[in-house]
């Protein structure tokens, strides 16, 4: 397993967020993380992710435990990850947003860049091909010398998707990828994170829709911070708890 | 169109180290025609602000702006003065000393600041500086507190003002080389990241901290110079020199001058430094004069005072489309 989370546990004083969560992810499958709004789908990213520390459980990452790590050091260790809100680095063009990710694969050291050696000429050269590589992927080359702060929500979303991509992930996480594009931007997005995947990353996704299903191999359903459900996206659908969960239960008409 | 940006590029990269190159050879000229000792005098001083306002400049590139820079500069000076005057040792000596410590200092007030962000981060340095105030006014068996240190002795041997001239020119464009070279390799742009975004920079893998750390360790290491060079040149000192007020005059000189352009601090530092001079009568209106200057830059001029040509360019790029637009009327 590249991913294993067990008893994940975030409590916010008497508010529970997250309670006793169990999720693994394989090498290679797209997971599907859904469930209704508030349901913890981004706090377990975070926790995940090293933004929040953990109240109880584990992360195991690649058989290494990475439970409370900083932030940084689980980039490090290979987990990419495009937010949902979508912060960016506003005052820089598109393409410094991705030139700028890529602070770890290749890794000058402070002195190399300093007295500008021919390692660090060597690695910024590589930087600005493989960013460029990484925008043409994304569909982005066109808008390149953009400030991102002035780009159309779909194409930011994108540019997160980009420079998350900048760490050289093997797992990536994406905090509802599709939120707020057009039908055009979210079959080329889908588009793209089926390349990303065929690539070699192994992506899990939280997504609201219902259309990203027919990507993932697996989909884990959450609500108030516990699993509700898992299994392939057609099996999900039919369980009566997520139906529940998603249009209100007890006879409710909407069904 | 492509093309157009390109050139346009390629001009303003051949314009800047010009600008920088014709400004290093008037200023390394100037002795020769302006024989009065105390314009040269204010020159210098202009050159030791020049180094702190600078690097000041460099720490607020990450995102932080701490109100205690000028008590780093007295903690150089300070630190560069005291055994100097009292033991005997050579200002060459003291002088990386003090800059040594300042750095040291700020290394280790850099990890417990690198946890703070914006409103709290400017109380705790606030008060940081205040703290090393007091520090002085504590050892005043060595610093003369109130009364103010005298006697300090002198970097060069020289009744003339000229050679110190030309010391701290040469001095500020090798501290300024530096700064520039940090600012605009890959270090620079890491902490430009940092600045817009400390979660989507540890995100991608930076240690925010770290460099944070460092950037301000480089800032103080270059206060602390400037600081050790005022004392021996000037060979005095008073702690007032360093207080919250020599921070916000810091603060004032950045601001006006432009905080976004690397021109910014330098063109500020000058211009605050060398006008006043000229209104020497009414010495007492100059924070009010300044005051009015940096509101009507703040709020005409956004980019400071380095932003005016192209502000103009853009006023008269407007004006002559409105003719246009009459024209065709």
């Amino acid at each position: 397993m590249l991913l294993e989370i067990t008893e994940l546990t975030k409590h916010y004083g008497g508010l529970v967020a997250v309670e006793r969560f169990n999720m693994s992810v394989g090498e290679g499958e797209i997971v599907g993380l859904i469930g209704p709004n508030g349901a913890g789908k981004s706090t377990v990213f975070n926790l995940v992710t090293g933004v929040l520390k953990p109240t109880k459980g584990k992360v195991i990452f690649d058989e290494k435990d990475v439970t409370g790590q900083k932030p940084h050091v689980i980039a490090e260790l290979g987990i990419g990850r495009a937010f949902q809100l979508n912060p960016l680095f506003a005052g820089f063009t598109v393409f410094q947003n991705v030139f700028a990710s890529f602070h770890l694969r290749p890794k000058s050291s402070l002195l190399d860049a300093f007295f500008n050696t021919a390692t660090y000429r060597r690695n910024e050269a590589y930087i600005s091909e493989q960013s460029m590589e990484i925008l043409q992927l994304l569909g982005l080359d066109g808008v390149k010398d953009e400030l991102a702060k002035n780009l159309p929500h779909g194409h930011q979303k994108l540019l997160g998707i980009a420079r998350a991509l900048a760490v050289k992930p093997r797992l990536l996480l994406l905090d509802e990828p599709l939120a707020g594009m057009n039908s055009g931007e979210i079959d080329f997005t889908m588009e793209a994170i089926r390349k990303t995947h065929r690539a070699g990353v192994t992506i899990v996704l939280v997504e609201h829709n219902m259309q990203i299903m027919d990507l993932c191999s697996r989909v884990v359903v959450v609500n108030f911070g516990q699993k509700i459900a898992e299994g392939s996206p057609s099996e999900v659908r039919d369980n009566e708890e997520v139906v529940r969960a998603y249009f209100g239960g007890g006879g409710c008409c909407l069904v | 169109m492509v093309e157009k940006r390109l050139s346009k590029r390629n001009r303003k990269k051949l314009i800047q180290p010009g600008i920088y190159a014709g400004v290093i050879i008037v200023l390394s000229l100037f002795p020769l025609w302006i024989k009065s000792p105390y314009w040269t005098h204010i020159f210098i001083l202009t050159f030791i602000y020049i180094i702190a306002t600078v690097s000041l400049r460099t720490i607020t590139i990450s995102g932080q702006f701490p109100l205690a820079h000028a008590a780093f500069m007295g903690i150089g000076g300070y630190v560069a003065a005291i055994p100097s005057k009292w033991f005997g040792w050579s200002p060459w000596l003291t002088i990386p000393l003090g800059a040594i410590t300042a750095m040291g200092i700020g290394i280790l007030i850099g990890y417990p600041f690198a946890r703070l962000r914006a409103m709290y981060y400017a109380m705790v340095s606030l008060f940081f500086g205040i703290g090393v105030l007091q520090v002085f006014f504590v050892f005043q068996r060595w610093t003369n507190a109130y009364h103010g240190l005298t006697g300090i002795p002198p970097l060069l041997s020289v009744t003339s003002k000229v050679p110190y001239y030309y010391f701290f020119l040469g001095l500020t464009v090798v501290c300024l080389s530096i700064l520039y070279r940090f600012e605009f390799c890959r270090i620079g742009m890491t902490l430009k990241a940092i600045e817009q975004s400390h979660l989507v920079a540890s995100s991608v893998g930076i240690n925010e901290p770290r460099y944070r750390v460092l950037v301000l360790a480089v800032g103080c290491f270059f206060v602390g110079l400037s600081g050790g060079a005022y004392a021996h040149y000037v060979r005095a000192l008073s702690y007032t020199s360093f207080d919250l007020l020599a921070t916000l005059w810091l603060f004032m000189y950045v601001l006006i001058g432009g905080i976004g352009s690397f021109a910014g601090p330098i063109v500020g530092t000058a211009l605050l430094v060398i006008v006043p001079e000229f209104l020497r009568g009414m010495k007492e209106f100059v924070p009010y004069i300044s005051a009015a200057i940096l509101l009507i830059v703040v709020f005409v001029m956004p980019e400071g005072l380095v932003g005016l040509p192209q502000l103009v360019e853009s006023w008269m790029k407007k004006h002559r489309e409105k003719r246009a637009v009459h024209h065709a009327s």
